[in-house]
């Protein structure tokens, strides 16, 4: 929905002849708090049995590197239902890993990592997902009925209250594209979602051309994960855009028990995943 | 309530020592158009006996029986002296013919009518004239109110590009914005860029900023009162004008044989027109357009109608993907009525509506939402003697809500049919003020008003788990909904939630020397309306939200002491106020909440306080060849919101933090020069702190993006914002017999071209994955060519 207020402003923008550009600020660092990346996504079709964990400090904002890998902590993942431990073994890289989990849809599992005497808890349900129906290419669902996007189709369970991520990479880009999708307004619908590309001189961005090959993933997430992905979605997309919400710390599901104030950044989420390549005609 | 009783006696030996004083009542109109004259001074030579007119332009003055000579006097214009002999009670209405010398020479005004100013109690308030608005320098040429009204100090906005005004430290829905009564709810059009006040259809523009009298209430930090034209009574006339983005036209006339008068006025821009022009863009429109309307009857010299109108729109189109459109419409009817030369009435019935759609074909959606209020408004006026005078009076608003309901626009829609709950209320307030002269040094103006406010049914009410809708969740350290344990169905018309509230308004001056007084005032308020935004500017998705179970209303504690003084030798008047205002119950949001299609917006709100001091100054050279004012405030805006209910720290851990318009200094001057018969030169130049804004403190690597981590709530500053902007007003032929009178305005906006930052937003470049910040500047250079003419 803010997207669309994004290109409402920037037809704007181009008759008012204002402007963006990349300034020089000062921004404060607030330490190296530490950083847990742990989503076990259970890919639809596999075992499941091999995930992997990240962890990383902060790291101040303009700086080159934006990670600072954590190497000699204790990484494990219980099963909540028969308290058996998964041991994530330290690949002194900052990965965590292991081909011993074992998913279980709908069951909890609980994350514990111990690092410089501190330990950090966290608690997740493995969300399940419907499969993507259909995948083709247009050119007229977009915002620009010039270019292709990729669509996917899939079809939102009436009786639930489904959260989902989808996920679309073009292999030449560097970064992902997300997108955080609540079932509220299109329960037991049908549901489209398009991945589009933009010719754009000033950033550089190319449309998607035949030949370019995009893989796509939908995730199926819980309603606490997908108020954090709608977050970390919204203030890590929203640049030059004045009708952003008022930033705010993205806070998930990492917590500190004994020092609650040093708390990790990062989320541990366990879902289900449907993957597929496209490759566009 | 004690206040009432202490009144009774006092109106009682004024009654009585009235039998040997007389009445002398009037209107007084400007002698050209017969427009009424709002402001004028009209007061008896060498006694200390005076008053400024109505709106309406009417005055009553009732005095001892005498020889007097009462004087007309208004900026601008010629002075009437009148010899009058007063032995009974009379009428007289006067025309003020515009001063021919105005460009040469000093106006020397008269100095009784300048201390009328000195001495009223009434202070915090600015009243413009459209005239100097006029010749103030603005973006594009476009004539705008509101950017005037922030070359005032105290008053500020959000940036270029949002919406609203912001007075002392308040938020954008705590001003009250009239026009011709008439309660607008957006004063923008498209984002900020314009405002609906098209400059040719008014007449009067007055701000309050503080010591609001008890006739107002609703809105905690300001009246902004906008009054349209008339119409000209006296021969059709034609004004208007080309400009770069917009033009105007207005066709003003008789009605009636004299007895009336109308007013059309309309606006539009057409730069869209431009879009067409490039490929890419063709099939994009940005426009606004309005229509004001206004005409009179003049029944008998004791009764007058009114009609106004107004309607405005937005429209803003994306290619075929998606369309957005939003504006204010109001009707309004008045009756003015005048009781035996003493009492002036005026009853008003007012339609008002705020309505927006948006259209996304992409997703096939459609989503509308509106407020429609109707108001019933009874004000009079009793000018008991010179020392007493009292009005009162009382108003009843009822507001429906429709939030929003978005439909599919066609089956295979993936979007259902939703439709956020229909929400109605009432709005009461009675009030009674007294102006009341104690010695001739001292002067005091004390009311009440009493007001009330009724959340209505026929909407559900959902019940919460502890009877908290919002709730800390201590593991997770974040504020999170509620849980839904059921709901209470009311009915129409059954009342949810009354809330009353007694708003006492005081306000003093005391004049120690004959050109300058000290005064100061208290005022409380009450607010019972409410605009959601947690963007960082206002957007048309933003939407009014009435008190009710689960959102109080704020109540303002304002306190205002200021120092007025008219120098005798140099046409320059200065003032210095400070202002100490405290709001209960203003409404922030949870870190993250979204309000967009939100039914239960209680889940994301906490209920906190906030608080704003400053003080202001303004120097101010009314007449001569060069005229202009310089505004300084010196102000701080803060906010804390606490867990309350919710339980928890509540926002930024409870601490005091930075409210979104926080401006350490604010200081403007604004000057036009009179350079020759044809032309005038003005300029602008503009300082003020940066906005508070929220930076990252450190980035960390998240779904192999970069993620910027936030901190502390409204912590950091924008760069500071500055500008000048220069304009010459070129008047080709400035013969007096000439029906047709045009001027050239050249303005250059910004003219060092300052890229201002309206936001400094944080991300990473998607093509070389580094950090950057980007600053959106609106306005950088912008020269523009109006043509205005009258006819």
């Amino acid at each position: 929905m803010k997207k669309i207020f994004i290109y409402g402003y920037l037809v704007i923008n181009l008759i008012f002849s204002s402007c963006t550009d990349v300034v020089d600020v000062d921004v404060p660092y607030g330490g190296p708090r530490l950083v847990i990346e742990a989503s076990l996504d259970w890919e639809k079709g596999t075992t499941g049995n091999e995930q992997t964990i990240k962890l990383s400090k902060m790291t101040p904002y303009f700086d080159d590197y934006s990670i600072d890998i954590v190497q000699g902590a204790s990484v494990k993942v219980i099963n909540d239902n028969n308290n058996s431990v998964v041991q994530f073994m330290d690949q002194n890289n900052g990965s965590y890993t292991t081909s011993d989990f074992v998913p279980v849809v709908g069951q909890s599992y609980t994350l514990e990592v111990a690092y410089n005497d501190e330990t950090y808890i966290a608690k997740e349900t493995l969300t399940p997902v419907v499969d993507i129906a259909k995948v083709d290419q247009s050119t007229e669902n977009g915002f620009d009925k010039n270019v292709i996007e990729v669509n996917i189709y899939f079809f939102d369970p009436v009786d639930e209250e489904n959260y989902y991520l989808t996920k679309f990479q073009e292999r030449k880009d560097l970064l992902p594209t997300l997108y955080d999708i609540s079932d509220e307004f299109i329960n037991g619908n049908e549901m489209l979602v398009f991945f589009e590309k933009f010719n754009n001189e000033d950033t550089g961005e190319q449309e998607l051309l035949p030949g370019d090959i995009v893989d796509i993933e939908l995730y199926g997430i819980s309603k606490t994960y997908y108020n954090y992905i709608r977050l970390l979605i919204e203030q890590n997309g929203d640049v030059g855009n004045p009708f952003s919400s008022v930033p705010a710390p993205l806070r998930g599901n990492c917590t500190n028990p004994d020092n609650p104030d040093n708390f990790a950044w990062g989320y541990f989420r366990l879902t289900q995943v449907d993957r597929t390549t496209y490759i566009v005609e | 309530m004690k206040k009432l009783f202490f009144l009774i006696p006092v109106f009682f030996s004024f009654f009585l020592s009235a039998q040997d004083r007389y009445t002398v009542n009037g209107i007084i109109k400007d002698a050209e158009n017969g427009e009424t004259v709002f402001g004028a001074s009209v007061y008896f030579k060498n006694t200390t006996i005076g008053l400024l007119t109505n709106e309406y332009g009417f005055y009553s003055l009732t005095v001892p029986k005498g020889n007097y000579t009462l004087i007309i006097s208004y900026m601008g214009y010629d002075e009437i002296v009148k010899e009058i002999l007063i032995d009974k009670d009379q009428k007289f209405d006067f025309e003020l013919i515009e001063s021919a010398t105005e460009l040469n020479e000093v106006i020397v005004v008269a100095e009784e009518s300048e201390r009328v100013n000195i001495k009223t109690p009434q202070m915090s308030v600015a009243k413009l004239n459209i005239g100097t608005i006029k010749k103030m320098p603005v973006v594009f040429g476009e004539i705008d109110i509101l950017k005037s009204i922030q070359l005032l100090p105290g008053v500020t906005n959000n940036g270029e590009g949002s919406s609203g005004f912001n007075v002392r430290g308040g938020a954008v829905d705590q001003n009250l914005v009239l026009l011709d009564e008439a309660i607008i709810y957006n004063s923008s059009h498209l984002f900020g860029f314009f405002s609906v006040f098209n400059a040719d259809a008014i007449k009067d523009v007055k701000l309050y900023k503080g010591s609001i009298p008890p006739r107002f209430g609703g809105r905690v930090s300001s009246v902004l009162d906008v009054r349209q034209k008339d119409g000209n009574s006296k021969r059709y006339a034609l004004t208007g004008g080309i400009g770069t983005i917009s033009s105007r036209l207005a066709i003003e006339g008789p009605l009636f044989k004299e007895k009336g008068s109308f007013l059309v006025a309309g606006r539009g821009s057409y730069m869209h027109l431009f879009l067409k022009l490039s490929e890419e863009l063709k099939d994009n429109a940005v426009y606004f357009y309005d229509l004001n309307l206004k005409s009179n009857y003049e029944l008998d010299e004791n009764n007058r109608l009114y009609l106004s109108g107004y309607f405005g729109r937005d429209v803003l189109k994306f290619g075929t993907s998606f369309s957005n459109s939003y504006g204010n419409s109001s009707g309004n009817l008045r009756w003015n009525h005048i009781f035996n030369d003493k009492i002036f009435s005026n009853l008003s019935l007012i339609y008002s509506k705020y309505d927006y759609q948006l259209e996304i074909n992409v997703v096939q959606l459609d989503w509308i939402s509106d407020i429609i209020n109707y108001n019933l408004k009874y004000d009079l006026k009793y000018y008991i003697n010179d020392k007493f005078n009292l009005d009162f009076g009382l108003s009843g608003i009822y507001y429906n809500f429709h939030p929003g309901v978005i439909k599919p626009t066609s089956e295979t829609s993936p979007i259902n049919f939703f439709e956020l709950d229909e929400k109605r209320a009432f709005e009461g307030g009675v009030y009674i003020n007294a102006e009341h002269k104690i010695t001739n040094r001292f002067n005091l103006q004390y009311g009440l008003r009493l007001s009330v406010f009724s959340r209505l049914g026929g909407e559900p009410l959902t019940i919460y788990e502890n009877d908290q809708p919002v709730v800390y969740n201590e593991i997770l350290g974040i504020y999170e909904s509620g849980t839904i344990i059921g709901q209470e169905n009311y009915d129409l018309g059954e009342s949810m939630k009354t809330f009353n509230n007694f708003e006492p308004r005081l306000s003093l001056s005391y004049q120690f020397s004959e050109n300058s007084s000290i005064k100061a005032s208290y005022a409380k308020i009450a607010q019972y309306i409410h605009l959601l935004s947690n963007t960082t500017n206002v957007t048309p998705l933003d939407v009014w939200t009435p008190s009710g179970v689960y959102v109080e209303p704020q109540q303002s504690d304002q306190f205002a002491i200021g120092y007025f003084k008219d120098f005798k030798k140099s046409p320059l008047n200065l003032s210095i106020e400070a202002y100490y205002k405290t709001i209960d119950n203003r409404i922030d949001y949870i870190d993250g909440a979204n309000l967009i299609g939100n039914n239960n917006i209680e889940t994301v709100i906490l209920n906190g306080e906030s608080r704003a001091y400053g003080l202001e100054f303004l120097l101010q050279k009314n007449t001569g060849k060069f005229t202009g004012m310089l505004a300084y405030t010196l102000s701080r805006s803060e906010q804390r919101t606490l867990g309350g209910n919710a339980g928890g720290p509540g926002i930024n851990n409870g601490d005091w933090y930075n409210s979104a318009y926080d401006r350490t200094h604010d200081f403007s001057i604004t000057g036009a020069y009179n350079f020759t018969e044809k032309w005038t030169f003005s300029t602008n130049l503009v300082f003020q702190t940066g906005r508070p804004v929220t930076y990252p403190n450190g980035q960390y690597e998240y779904e192999g993006m970069t993620i910027a981590s936030y901190d502390e709530r409204n912590a950091n500053r924008l760069p500071a914002y500055h500008r000048l902007d220069l304009s010459a007003i070129f008047t080709p032929n400035r013969k007096p017999n000439n029906r047709w009178k045009g001027e050239f305005v050249f303005g250059i906006y910004n003219v060092y071209n300052r890229k201002n930052a309206a936001s400094i937003t944080f991300g990473q470049n998607r093509e070389t994955g580094e950090n950057e910040a980007t600053r959106t500047a609106i306005f950088g250079i912008v020269p523009s060519v109006t043509y205005n003419f009258k006819f």
